[in-house]
C-alpha cells in the first residue's frame, strides 16, 4: 500500500531536506521555504513528470500573520497528487515568480496579486486582472471587511418591520430548544 | 386606364394591398411555427401589433444622413418595384380598372436591376451606423445574394431566351394561350426558381443575415422603433413583390385577388416549410448548396430552352 | 374623445395596447434567473401568446430583464444596455438579488438595492421565480402599460442626477459614453 506515495516522499525529502507526509491514496504533501518551491517544482515537473499545474491557491493564516500557498501539481503517469506548500509574511507579501516554469501559473499568480496582494517580482500583465477599479485593500484577505465595505458603498434595503427570526420561528413552531451554539446567532 | 386620379388610387390600393398581404402572410407564419413547436403563439395579427407599437415609439436614435434613409429607401425601393409587377392578370377586369400601375414600362431585366435596391439600401444604413455586427450581416447578406441570385437569373433567362421576350405580360400571355403554366413546360427552371426563393426568404437554413443568436439581428441591429417599422413595412411589401413575380412567371398570374391569395401563399409555405426542419447554414455552406443543384437545374433548364 | 376608464385619448389607448401586447425584451442574462427566460419564451409557458418575444439588440428592445444579482462591472453594462433602449422601456427585476441584494447583501461586488440606479417597473421576488411567476410578472407589467403608469424612460431622464450621483458610488472609474436618448 502506497508504495509509489512512499517512493515519491523519500526522493523529494533526499534531494531538498524537506518535511512531508502521505496524506492519503494518491494526495503527497510537501512543506518548504518560499526560495525552496520553484527549485522543487522545476524539479519535478522535468525530472519526476509532474507536468500538470492544477492550480495555485492561498490560505489567509491571520493570527499568525501569514499566508499559506498551495502549489497542486498531476503526474499523468504515475497518477499522483502532489501540494507543495510554504508560508510567507503577510506584509510584505512577496514570494517568486513561477510562470516561466508553468506559462497558466501567470494567470493564478496575477489573480493572486489581486485578490490577497501578493507581489510576484518579474510577474507579466496588467494590475487589474477581475476587479475594475478597486482602489481598497485586497478584497480576500481577511481582515478586510466585506459587510462594512458592502454597507459602505450599496445600499443596504431595510428589513420588514414584520419580519420574523427565522430560527426562532421554526424552533417555536416545532418544540425545539435553541441549541447552545446557534444561540449567538440569535437576533436578541 | 382614364384619369391620373384613378391611377393614383390604384397605385395606393396596390401598395396597401401588398403590405397587408405580406404582413398578415408573416404572422400566419409565426402561427404556424408556433404550432409546429406545439405552442399556442401568437395571433395573425401580431405582426400589425408590433408595427403599431414600434411605430409609437417615443424616442429614435439617429445614425446620420444615411442611417436615416436606409428605411425610406427600401421602403421607396419596395413601392416603386410593385408599381412595374402586374399584380393581377392583364385580361382580369380587375387588372384594367384598379392595378395597371406602371407594368407596361418595366420588363424582366429593369426587374432584376431595381429587386436588389432594397437590399444596397440596407447596406448603406447598416454601413452609417458603424456597428461590427452590421457590417458582418451586410456582408453576409451580398455573398448569399450572390449565391441565390445565380440560379435565379439562370431561370429568369431560360423563359426569356425561349419565347423570345423580356415582357411579364408576355410570358402571362403565352401561359395563357397554351394553356401550360410555365411551372409544367419548364419545370427545371421552375425548381431552379424555386430553390432561390429559400434563400430570398431568408428563413431558417438561410436566415444568415439576421442570425439573432451570433449578430444581434445583422444589418438592423442599431435600427430600433420608427426605422425598424418602416424596414419591417418595406420587407414585408418585397416578400409580396416576390411571390407576385413568381405566381406571374410560372403559374399563369392570377385573374382575381382570392386566386392571387392562393396561389402565392402557397408558394410561401416553400420556404417557410424548408425553415421548419433546418438549422442555420454558415455562409459558405448557403453558397455552396445554391450553387449546386439549383444552379445546375437552372442551367439545365436553359439548355432546354436553347434547345 | 376621452376613455372613461383611464382617462386616455383615443390615440393613446391603442398605443398603450399595442405597446402591451408587443413586448421585445432584452435577451441579456446578468445573473443565475437567466436560466429561466428560455423556459419561459419556449414551448412549456410559451410567453409569445402573449406577445413577448426576444430582442437581439438593446435598439429594439422594450423590456429589459434583470435576472439575479448584479456585480458592479455587470452593473455597467446594464447601465450601457439600459441607456440605449429607446423610450418607452420597461425593466424588470428577477429575484431577491435584485430587491435587497439576497444572498449576496454582504458581498463586496454584488449591488444590493437595484432600484437605486436605474428605475424598476416590476419586481418579481423568489430565488429564483419560476417561469408561471416570470409570466405573471409580464401581465402586471402589461397592466401597468395598459393603464398608461409605466414611465420608466422619463423617470429615468428626470432624475438622472441621482441616479448618475448613485452609479458614480460603485463605478468609480466612469468611462462610458453619453447616449442622446
Amino acid at each position: 500500500m502506497l508504495e509509489k506515495e512512499q517512493k515519491l516522499l523519500e526522493i523529494l525529502k533526499s534531494a531538498f531536506q524537506v518535511e512531508g507526509k502521505v496524506i492519503r491514496n494518491r494526495r503527497v504533501e510537501i512543506w518548504d521555504h518560499k526560495e525552496m518551491v520553484p527549485a522543487i517544482l522545476l524539479m519535478v515537473k522535468t525530472q519526476l513528470g509532474y507536468k500538470h499545474l492544477n492550480h495555485i491557491t492561498c490560505i489567509d493564516w491571520l493570527e499568525e500573520g501569514k499566508f499559506q500557498l498551495v502549489y497542486t501539481v498531476f503526474s499523468h503517469t504515475d497518477k499522483l497528487t502532489l501540494f507543495v506548500k510554504t508560508k510567507i509574511d503577510r506584509d510584505p507579501a512577496i514570494m517568486p515568480n513561477i510562470d516561466d516554469i508553468w506559462d497558466q501559473a501567470n494567470t493564478y499568480e496575477r489573480e493572486l496579486r489581486e485578490m490577497y496582494g501578493i507581489e510576484f517580482p518579474g510577474l507579466v500583465g496588467d494590475q487589474e486582472f477581475i476587479l475594475e477599479d478597486w482602489d481598497e485593500m485586497p478584497p480576500m484577505r481577511r481582515d478586510f471587511k466585506t459587510d462594512v465595505y458592502a454597507e459602505k458603498t450599496f445600499f443596504a434595503q431595510p428589513g420588514r418591520e414584520d419580519a420574523q427570526d427565522v430560527r426562532e420561528t421554526i424552533t417555536k413552531r416545532s418544540g425545539e430548544e435553541i441549541p447552545e451554539f446557534a444561540k449567538k446567532y440569535s437576533r436578541d | 386606364m382614364e384619369g391620373i386620379g384613378l391611377k393614383i388610387l390604384g397605385a395606393l390600393l396596390t401598395t396597401i394591398m401588398a403590405f397587408a398581404v405580406g404582413m398578415t402572410y408573416g404572422g400566419i407564419t409565426r402561427k404556424l411555427t408556433a404550432r409546429v413547436q406545439n405552442r399556442v403563439g401568437p395571433t395573425i395579427w401580431q405582426n400589425f401589433i408590433d408595427l403599431v407599437k414600434l411605430q409609437s415609439k417615443k424616442t429614435n436614435i439617429y445614425h446620420g444622413v444615411m442611417g436615416h434613409f436606409a428605411p425610406m429607401w427600401i421602403i421607396t425601393a419596395a413601392m416603386t418595384v410593385l408599381m412595374f409587377i402586374p399584380v393581377l392578370h392583364p385580361n382580369s377586369t380587375w387588372y384594367s380598372t384598379w392595378f395597371p400601375n406602371l407594368t407596361f414600362h418595366g420588363d424582366l431585366i429593369f426587374l432584376l436591376y431595381m429587386m436588389v435596391f432594397g437590399s444596397l439600401g440596407m447596406a448603406l444604413g447598416a454601413g452609417q451606423t458603424g456597428n461590427p455586427n452590421s457590417a458582418i450581416g451586410v456582408t453576409r447578406g451580398l455573398s448569399q445574394m450572390v449565391g441565390f441570385e445565380i440560379p435565379f437569373v439562370l431561370a429568369l433567362v431560360a423563359l426569356m431566351v425561349q419565347y423570345k421576350t423580356t415582357s411579364i405580360q408576355d410570358i402571362m400571355a403565352i401561359q395563357d394561350q397554351s394553356g401550360v403554366w410555365m411551372m409544367f413546360s419548364n419545370p427545371f427552371s421552375f425548381l431552379a426558381a424555386l430553390f432561390a426563393s429559400l434563400g430570398m426568404f431568408r428563413y431558417s437554413p438561410f436566415d444568415i443575415v439576421g442570425a439573432p443568436a451570433e449578430l444581434a439581428s445583422g444589418p438592423v441591429s442599431e435600427f430600433g422603433g420608427k426605422y425598424l417599422g418602416v424596414m419591417m413595412t418595406g420587407g414585408s411589401i418585397f416578400a409580396f413583390i416576390k411571390l407576385t413575380l413568381y405566381v406571374d412567371l410560372f403559374m399563369g398570374g392570377a385573374y382575381s385577388i382570392p386566386e392571387l391569395l392562393i396561389k402565392t401563399f402557397a408558394l410561401y409555405m416553400v420556404p417557410v416549410f424548408y425553415g421548419w426542419v433546418s438549422p442555420r447554414y454558415r455562409t459558405e455552406q448557403a453558397i455552396r448548396y445554391f450553387w449546386g443543384w439549383p444552379t445546375a437545374l437552372g442551367i439545365l433548364g436553359v439548355i432546354i430552352a436553347v434547345w | 374623445m376621452e376613455n372613461k376608464r383611464n382617462s386616455q385619448t383615443i390615440a393613446e389607448y391603442i398605443k398603450n395596447w399595442s405597446r402591451k401586447h408587443s413586448l421585445f425584451i432584452m435577451a441579456y442574462g446578468t445573473g443565475c434567473g437567466a436560466i429561466e427566460i428560455p423556459a419561459t419564451l419556449t414551448s412549456r409557458y410559451d410567453a409569445e401568446r402573449l406577445g413577448i418575444r426576444g430582442a437581439a439588440t438593446p435598439r429594439q428592445a422594450d423590456v429589459l430583464l434583470i435576472t439575479g444579482y448584479l456585480a458592479t462591472k455587470t452593473l455597467k453594462r446594464v447601465i450601457r444596455v439600459y441607456e440605449q433602449m429607446q423610450d418607452p422601456k420597461y425593466v424588470i427585476a428577477f429575484g431577491s438579488c435584485t430587491i435587497n441584494g439576497g444572498m449576496y447583501y454582504d458581498s463586496y461586488n454584488t449591488i444590493n438595492v437595484l432600484e437605486k440606479y436605474i428605475p424598476v417597473d416590476v419586481y418579481i421576488n423568489g430565488c429564483m421565480p419560476r417561469p408561471e411567476a416570470v409570466i405573471a410578472g409580464f401581465q402586471q407589467l402589461q397592466d401597468k402599460i395598459a393603464r398608461g403608469e409605466a414611465d420608466n424612460g422619463t423617470r429615468y431622464k428626470e432624475n438622472l442626477e441621482w441616479y448618475r450621483a448613485n452609479q458614480h458610488r460603485v463605478i468609480k472609474n466612469w468611462r462610458m459614453p453619453d447616449y442622446n436618448w
